[in-house]
């Protein structure tokens, strides 16, 4: 089996077949990013069909996105086909850009790449930089397919921003933080979430920029080297931007799992807060104050919790992100038993451990089983040998009372498991998904609707 | 035509002079057509568009019991991801114990461009035999293979031994072909040379005494292949079966949402039926080459007049013109009664119309029949079935020489000018396009669905319904047209809609 390690030194694309993938390749990580970023145009240099063949998985697949203000099939695209890959695309690539100009009414465009001009070498930061210094900023990212997948794409947008948009600060400013490591499209609830955190961190004094989230705009994004920490909500996804922001802006970084619900938030806040040097008596104030809204909810459901016996065994599968998110809010939040945790990224050795660790120390004590598994017809298999079905006797219980926390691929397993499935992670195409949000307390709430809804959805 | 013997089917700009990027009017599209020199058109600026790969998914990832392969980058095949749920649905809609969409990804990297992704594609196929068991195994061939030279053929031909599906190589890499309805061809081709025809190799014949053998050579002489598409409903298949039983005749329906071993018997049939000359001229041809079975090609039964025309044409081959007049007579009585509230309501109003060639000209008709202005036409591509139907529509549709006809697959931008400078009282359009339209805040009809009934006489009912109901509130659109606004300068807007198309074999881009 071959291991190949990215350009970007972050991600490892293992050279696995897979079946039913939960991503598509850098191109699409690369448009999904661009695309939820305020008035940013992608322009492809790729062949015909890479944007049609990506939209579907960046919209339907991912809880009707739509296109954002340029995606879809609005998208540019130099269209390359046999004559260029024979001559070269970069003078179709040259007009493609100067008509996009023209046409397209945007305030950044991005050239991404698709895997055939790769193949045939052109130089699209050559081309790029003959729009140097116009009025319109024109920067270039390679973001070959056969190089990485969503995420590699992502990670590769952002170094491009980092280096080729955003502005050398002469100051830091103390108040001005960055969040990423959420990654559009990829996480379906990825606006709320971003929302979610920026109001956090805002009520301990601090100013967010996330670039993708609402309200943000490009001029904040090019002058993101101004703020004092880069955090990155991620063991996995926006790292190796956050080493380049580090070396290029001389910004630090931290990285810090993903928070849905109270435990995990908490732990989310003391992180940060104490990397920001806030004092833990304004840290613990703020997460009181939170804990007392959020129980103020759940204790509506004292009764019937109990009296209806809602505790569940449950299987997580996901990206590593919602993975740990997910497992810790279910186990120590309300109580269930997540034993079986499916990761279905594919990840390197750095961040198996990074990812692995951010599973420990549980308040209930649970030790999930971690499983790295890409196939979606194999997930039915682990929760099986987890959860032995009950044999021929009488007695025996299997994946009972059984629940899965997943996605939209995982229906015909909990169909045949004849469990309750809630599709939280990519791809969800069952789910209309607009402002939702399940990252901090408030998203810990929705969640807690959302899961025990299905529970009483037949009562 | 015969090239079931290459490996490869050539691409529709060279087998049908495809054209891919126009603007003009209907009659000066017509003119230029005859001149057969529009596939030379490209576009200056354009849009992301599809690709034969991903229609090829679309086309056949429905078939059931069987494993999608994707040798490919991992982003390639991405619309499954967005079809995986309700593929299932629809398949379970023929079969209820259908298992729904599978498919791997050879998932290649910058390893396997190096040094060749032949053991990938090696693996995928072992690993669909052993996790699924399916009776076929599709195989799709990508850009980056076809690149780094991987033998395909040569390795699927080594792997038929060794499992009990039967593969099917389907060579539908995307840079070949700006035509993404070639995808059509490169699958036919892959199913003629590998399923059709192929059942006696794998089962005995059964064994018929005189009597049976008459019996169900009657059978096959009374037998259709009703060819489908993807884009079609089970209700639209329902509805065309009741009519052509209704004329006394057996119904197979194929490719899209079929089993593999309907193909086996695909040759014993009387007479194959196409909905659509675009979906469906490479299968007929080669069928009537190989198999000696004729084909009915001319037209799609959208609309009373488009019909009756395919009604025609079949009961014409089986010499059951009388009766199909009766069914004509009867049915179209009790349709235009029905649809007189409609023709009421459409009476003065105006519509464009975007998709495939061989539906939005139909479909047109269809409106116009039920009172409407047709202002205007978008076609993904434009061939010689395009120009035949467009003649018929110059005759159906009075008054449509002076009316725009573009060109284009996607490119919404062209359209979006189009718009705002036509402004219909209704837009009809195909999957990707209707978002922008109505971010224009027009009222929209998608020229396809799945859950609906299109085709046919209640087909033309349910239309007339359908339109009827979108016009009396079209508030969410509207909402849209003020809160947001398309990615285009307001300046592309004052432009011709036709600047970026570079048309040397065209007279109308010339004039304009």
């Amino acid at each position: 089996m071959s291991t190949y390690t990215g350009s970007s030194g972050g991600q490892v694309f293992t050279g696995r077949v897979i079946e039913r993938p939960r991503y598509v390749c850098a191109l699409g990580g690369a448009i999904g990013t661009i695309q939820s970023l305020p008035r940013a145009i992608s322009i492809l240099h790729s062949s015909s069909g890479c944007g049609g063949n990506l939209a579907g998985a960046l919209s339907g697949a991912s809880g009707y996105n739509g296109g954002n203000y340029c995606g879809g099939h609005a998208l540019p695209s130099s269209n390359v086909s046999e004559r260029d890959i024979v001559f070269g695309g970069e003078g179709r690539l040259s007009e493609q850009i100067e008509n996009t100009l023209k046409v397209m009414d945007g305030d950044l465009y991005i050239v991404v790449t698709g895997c055939m001009v790769e193949m045939i070498g052109d130089d699209v930061h050559a081309v790029a930089k003959r729009f140097k210094g116009g009025e319109l900023p024109v920067v270039a990212a390679e973001t070959v397919s056969f190089k990485g997948n969503s995420y590699y794409g992502y990670d590769i947008v952002l170094e491009t921003l980092f280096k080729d948009y955003v502005e050398r600060a002469p100051v830091q400013d103390p108040s001005t933080v960055n969040l990423w490591g959420i990654v559009p499209m990829q996480d379906v609830f990825w606006k709320g979430n971003l929302e979610a955190l920026k109001k956090l961190l805002d009520k301990l004094g601090f100013r967010v920029n996330t670039f993708f989230g609402q309200g943000e705009t490009l001029d904040n994004l090019k002058h993101s080297a101004r703020s004092s920490l880069n955090i990155v909500v991620s063991d996995c996804y926006g790292i190796a931007p956050a080493r380049q922001f580090e070396k290029i802006h001389g910004v630090p970084f931290i990285t810090v799992p993903l928070p849905i619900g109270d435990h995990g938030t908490a732990r989310f806040l003391r992180q940060v807060g104490g990397a920001l040097g806030v004092a833990s008596e304004v840290i613990e104030a703020l997460i009181a104050e939170e804990q007392a809204v959020y129980y103020s909810y759940l204790e509506r459901l004292a009764d019937v919790y109990n009296d209806l016996d809602f505790q569940r065994y449950a299987t997580v599968v996901g990206d590593a992100n919602y993975a740990q998110a997910l497992t810790r809010f279910l186990a120590d939040d309300i109580g269930w038993l997540p034993e079986l945790v499916i990761i279905t990224d594919v990840l390197n050795g750095e961040q198996e451990a990074k990812v692995i660790a951010s599973f420990g120390d549980y308040e209930s004590g649970l030790q999930p089983e971690i499983v790295y598994e890409t196939d979606a017809s194999a997930i039915e298999g682990h929760i099986n040998r987890h959860w032995p079905a009950p044999g021929e006797g009488k007695y025996g219980n299997g994946f009972t009372p059984g629940y899965i926390v997943g996605s939209a691929m995982d229906r015909d397993t909990a169909e045949r498991l004849k469990v309750p499935l809630l599709p939280v992670t990519y791809p969800i195409s069952n789910r209309v998904v607009l402002h939702r949000a399940y990252a901090g307390y408030a998203g810990g709430l929705t969640l807690a609707e959302d899961l025990l809804s299905l529970v009483v959805a037949h009562r | 035509m015969d090239y079931i013997r290459h490996k490869v089917p050539p691409v529709r700009e060279d087998r049908l002079a495809a054209c891919g990027a126009y603007g003009g009017t209907c009659c000066e599209l017509s003119e230029d057509a005859k001149k057969g020199c529009l596939y030379t058109a490209k576009r200056s600026f354009s849009q992301t568009q599809g690709c034969q790969l991903n229609l090829s998914l679309a086309m056949i990832s429905t078939l059931r019991d069987a494993v999608m392969v994707i040798h490919s980058p991992i982003g390639c095949g991405g619309n499954l991801i967005q079809n995986a749920g309700i593929g299932k649905v629809f398949q379970q809609l023929r079969q209820k114990s259908a298992a729904g969409l599978r498919w791997i990804n050879t998932n290649l990297s910058e390893f396997d461009v190096i040094s060749g992704g032949e053991a990938k594609l090696r693996q995928a196929v072992l690993k669909a035999e052993r996790e699924f068991q399916p009776e076929a195994i599709l195989v799709f061939n990508s850009c980056v293979p076809a690149l780094i030279g991987d033998d395909v053929d040569g390795i699927l031909d080594q792997l038929q031994s060794q499992v009990n599906a039967r593969i099917v190589p389907i060579h539908c890499e995307g840079f070949k072909t700006k035509i993404q309805a070639t995808a059509y061809d490169s699958v036919y081709h892959g199913l003629i040379r590998n399923l059709v025809g192929l059942d006696a190799d794998k089962k005995p014949q059964p064994e018929r005494t005189a009597e049976e053998e008459a019996a169900y050579r009657e059978r096959i002489a009374k037998t259709i292949n009703l060819l489908n598409v993807g884009s079609m409903s089970r209700l639209d298949e329902e509805e065309l079966v009741r009519l052509l039983r209704a004329l006394g005749l057996h119904v197979r329906i194929l490719p899209s949402y079929a089993h593999p071993d309907d193909f086996s018997h695909a040759h014993e049939a009387a007479l194959n039926v196409s909905i659509c000359a675009t979906h469906d001229d490479y299968f007929a041809e080669h069928l009537e080459r190989l198999y000696g079975i004729p084909y009915v090609l001319r037209t799609i039964p959208i609309g009373i007049a488009n019909t009756n025309k395919w009604l025609r044409d079949i009961a014409a081959f089986f010499g059951i013109e009388e009766e199909a007049e009766r069914l004509i007579a009867a049915e179209t009585a009790e349709l235009n009664e029905a649809l007189a509230p409609f023709r009421a309501q459409f009476k003065g109003k105006t519509a464009f119309i975007a998709g495939g060639e061989v539906r939005i000209l139909t479909t047109g008709e269809l409106l116009h029949d039920l009172g409407m202005e047709i202002l205007g036409l978008r076609g993904y591509h434009f061939d010689k079935y395009g120009a035949l139907l467009l003649d018929e529509y110059l005759e159906d549709v009075p008054g449509s020489e002076d009316r725009v006809f573009n060109v284009g697959a996607g490119q919404v931008f062209e359209q979006a000018n189009l718009l705002s400078k036509i402004k219909p009282d209704l837009f009809v359009g195909h999957i990707g396009v209707n978002g922008t339209a109505a971010k224009q805040g027009y009222p929209i009809f998608p020229l396809f669905g799945q859950s609906n009934v299109y085709f046919g006489y209640k087909g033309a009912y349910e239309v007339g319904s359908r339109v009827s109901r979108i016009l009396r509130n079209h508030s969410f659109n509207r909402n849209l047209e003020r809160h947001t606004r398309l990615p285009y300068r307001d300046s592309w807007y004052e432009q011709d809609p036709f600047t970026y198309i570079d048309n040397p074999g065209a007279t109308a881009v010339r004039s304009n």
